[in-house]
């Protein structure tokens, strides 16, 4: 076979207005339609079958045949480069961010974000986080000079929007509901054994954390958290990263470096 | 900030967080509001993330196009105060 | 190179929602098979699982990405996560399909036809070449469904196969359901492909479920779907197989609408039936 074969082909199979390639028979007829469009036809539901599978709740909020219309739409534009499926969709959410009959739902591009954070957590790999006793024997004078590791499953996302409080009335954490008020949500997805986990982070907590997760000490951590959010709790912010696991080694900077 | 004064603000910080992690973990009934509260674990993670096959489908095409549709899911319910975000804005009202 | 070596008995395809039931499974299958790509995350449930599972059964990787069949070089990253997979869990089995899936940098996520010709024997035998070399095992290659043909092939699937198989050392995976889908979608009898069939060269067995429909001529056209149980036909044709060739590792694919673990296990225990049948005779 020419390679113009394989081009023809995967070209009508991705364009599903365009004619039956040549050269393509059946023992029935030349040029058979509804035996091509069974190619078509799996190469669409299976991709579209993929995106569902990576964002559950946001097929919920808007429907099977909508989401199935806008996957359809996004498959056309960004087909998968690889055949490891399970990375397939990272820019849908951006894709849905300019999908113009989506547009309504200003709150889905974030809540599609935090789902795609979900199953990158879920393929991460894994790692024991530092537990509460290796937080306890550092020793005092040298606390602000500390600097974490991130678990590989760590991500912080930022919404201005009730993402969490929306991803978790479609995936069975709450029944879907009235909002009855509309506060901007942060969240720290992090699977430190087994199962991904979703927290809803406290004012000043998303810069804390994402301080830390890029390497900046703690004492400089805090100084950003409290620059975001004046309210920001370093007591409750400091159990809730030591209890999410979020954190997988730890190592005490050269003092004197400045923010 | 002083940097030892730093350290002895964190110190005190971290003791009170290490004692707040000996205490029991928050109840369920607190996930909806409080930060840090419980996890909201995944449900059904068998099914997490894309997966290939190498089977075909008998499910048949469909011809929908997306620019007809509106949302029909939950988010009909999940109706959000001063309409924003509502399907109001949306580009085809319900 | 290391030869593909399943046990002789009925498999299943794994799936996560059956782990707990196989544990707890005081007779379990055979075999279990994976497919390749859903194993390439870096850790978490779908590797934790896996090496569970590996410690008490025999394992084929199963690819469905490889696009083999390709006109253009195979993506060499794609085989070195192959080989890391192969590596990290030494299968006794891995195969791949007559077929491509990828064009220029676009995977297409489905196995597609190519015609039979000099040409593609040529090029499929290298690929095939690649991956043996790369993987340091021998590799089986299934025969596909399809739904069409082209104007183009010189050769039949069976020749085609069989000569791949006699160059490159690879073995084959028959898949009877692909046979009696294949044979029905192209007015041949699914009897007369496996009289041409390379049966010699067969070392691992798939049987599933299909649907029926029919094309715009209003013949009978059937699609690989693996959501059913298998069926009358393909169970006959299986042991048609089996008389000639006795036991081969088999495996029962069932991809879509994936049931319950018992009535997963009751298909791979009819097949282990007739099985048991060939090894009596063999005896």
């Amino acid at each position: 076979m020419s390679r113009d074969t394989q081009d023809r082909f995967a070209a009508a199979l991705l364009d599903r207005e365009s004619p039956v390639p040549q050269g393509l028979e059946s023992w029935t007829g030349t040029a058979p339609p509804r035996r091509f469009a069974v190619y078509r036809n799996n190469v669409m539901q299976g991709l579209i079958g993929a995106l569902a599978s990576r964002f559950p709740a946001t097929e919920k909020i808007v429907g099977r045949d909508f989401f199935t219309a806008m996957a359809d739409a996004y498959i056309g534009k960004h087909p998968p480069r690889s055949p490891v499926l399970l990375t397939y969709g990272e820019d849908f959410p951006d894709f849905v961010a300019g999908f113009e009959p989506a547009a309504g739902l200003v709150y889905l591009p974030d809540v599609m974000r935090l789902e795609a954070a979900r199953s990158r957590a879920y393929h991460a790999a894994d790692a024991e986080p530092l537990t509460a006793a290796t937080f306890a024997a550092i020793p005092t004078p040298r606390l602000s000079d500390l600097i974490l590791t991130p678990h590989p499953s760590l991500a912080i996302l930022r919404s201005a929007y009730p993402a969490v409080l929306i991803w978790a009335m479609n995936s069975g954490k709450a029944e879907p509901a009235p909002l009855t008020a509309w506060p901007a949500e942060d969240a720290l997805v992090v699977r430190p054994h087994m199962l991904v986990e979703v927290h809803r982070l406290p004012p000043g907590g998303a810069v804390f954390l994402q301080a830390l997760a890029d390497g900046l000490t703690l004492g400089c951590a805090v100084e950003a958290a409290l620059g975001d959010a004046p309210a920001f709790d370093l007591s409750q912010n400091l159990a809730g990263l030591i209890r999410s696991g979020g954190f997988i080694s730890l190592r005490l900077e050269e003092p004197a470096n400045a923010c | 900030m002083n940097k030892s004064l730093a350290s002895l603000a964190l110190a005190g910080s971290l003791a009170t967080a290490l004692t707040t992690l000996a205490a029991p973990a928050a109840s369920a009934a607190d996930a909806k509001e409080k930060c840090y509260g419980i996890a909201l674990k995944g449900q059904n993670d068998c099914a997490a993330g894309p997966g290939t096959t190498c089977a075909g489908t008998s499910k048949i095409d469909y011809q929908k196009n997306a620019w007809k549709l509106v949302p029909t899911g939950t988010c009909e319910t999940m109706k959000v105060p001063g309409g924003m975000g509502s399907l109001m804005q949306g580009p085809a009202p319900v | 190179m290391q030869a593909s070596n399943l046990p002789r008995r009925a498999g299943v395809g794994f799936k996560p929602e059956h782990f707990e039931a196989i544990l707890a499974d005081t007779s379990p299958p055979g075999f279990l098979e994976i497919h390749a790509e859903n194993y390439m995350g870096a850790g978490g449930p779908p590797h934790a699982r896996l090496a569970r599972l590996r410690q008490d059964h025999a394992l084929s990787i199963h690819g469905v990405g490889l696009s083999i069949g390709a006109m253009q070089p195979l993506d060499s990253d794609h085989l070195a996560r192959l080989k890391a997979l192969c590596d990290r869990y030494e299968p006794e089995s891995f195969s791949e399909h007559l077929a491509w899936s990828s064009h220029d940098t676009i995977f297409l996520n489905d196995l597609l036809p190519l015609p039979y010709t000099l040409a593609t024997l040529i090029r499929v035998a290298e690929h095939i070449d690649q991956v043996q070399e790369a993987l340091g095992r021998q590799m089986l290659l299934e025969n596909p469904a399809t739904y069409l043909t082209f104007a183009e092939s010189t050769l039949q699937e069976t020749e085609f196969l069989a000569e791949i198989a006699r160059r490159t050392g690879c073995g084959l995976l028959l898949d009877i359901n692909n046979v009696f889908v294949a044979s029905t979608n192209h007015n041949v009898d699914p009897l007369d492909y496996l009289a041409r069939f390379p049966l010699s060269k067969v070392r691992e067995i798939h049987l599933g479920g299909h649907a029926e429909t029919v094309d715009d001529a209003g013949a009978p056209l059937l699609i690989d779907s693996h959501d059913t149980p298998v069926k009358d036909p393909v169970w006959a044709l299986y042991e048609t197989v089996l008389g000639r060739t006795g036991p081969i590792a088999t495996l029962i694919e069932w991809d879509n609408d994936v049931p319950d673990w018992p009535v997963l296990r009751a298909e791979a225990e009819a097949a282990g039936r007739l099985l048991a049948a060939a090894h009596r005779l063999v005896a």
